[in-house]
């Protein structure tokens, strides 16, 4: 188990529920074998350079602890998901 | 040979061509040593930020301590700018790419602009 720490950029044109949904699936997407540790809104910003036609993105930052086996898997989900539109996985420890 | 045959040329029809180019040319060197004169003074830190404050952290997340490491631009900026040791000028530029990757910093054009 390692400590790592992630920044996902969501579209910012969900409406509430839809981003909420959108972060609790990342959420057990990490749970499956590991534990979030913080989660940490940063809310809408504006992105410094467009991504798929879209200029602001919705932050969120989370720390969890994770087998660095699994890492790929969650990249892999993260990669599918297309509300997702850029995200980075650091291993803080 | 390229050098020698404009001269003879020169020679061959007048003897003023010469006289003129050589005050031109010490003009030239004045104005290359003066420019070299404006970079040397261009206030710059003198210690690496990162060596001095041991409690700041090199943080990708760090949008204005990012910032302040890329030019108008969007470019990393070079050491000889930012002052930073060889070990924290590698660490910096990873945390640009980094926040680059999650669109907090542009890969191009003007970051200040905007704020």
């Amino acid at each position: 188990m390692h400590k790592y720490e992630t920044v996902l950029v969501f579209q910012a044109d969900l409406d509430e529920a839809a981003l909420n949904t959108a972060v609790e699936t990342v959420e057990t997407l990490i749970k499956n074998n590991g534990e979030v540790t913080k989660i940490d809104r940063w809310g809408k910003r504006k992105l410094a350079y467009p991504i798929r036609k879209q200029f602001e993105g919705y932050y969120v930052y989370m720390t969890f602890d994770g087998a660095p086996s699994e890492i790929a898997n969650i990249k892999r989900s993260l990669g599918y998901n297309e509300q997702i539109l850029r995200y980075i996985i650091v291993r803080v420890d | 040979m390229t050098e020698k045959n404009p001269e003879k040329i020169d020679e061959e029809k007048n003897e003023r061509p010469e006289r003129v180019e050589r005050p031109e040319r010490g003009e030239r060197s004045d104005r290359g040593q003066r420019g070299a004169d404006r970079r040397r003074f261009v206030s710059r830190p003198k210690f690496c930020q990162f060596c001095t404050d041991k409690n700041l952290k090199i943080d990708y997340k760090n949008v204005e301590l990012m910032g302040r490491y890329i030019n108008e631009t969007g470019k990393i900026r070079p050491r000889r700018q930012t002052g930073a040791c060889a070990k924290h000028q590698r660490e910096v530029a990873t945390a640009i790419k980094n926040a680059r990757h999650i669109a907090l910093i542009p890969f191009e054009g003007d970051f200040w602009a905007e704020y």
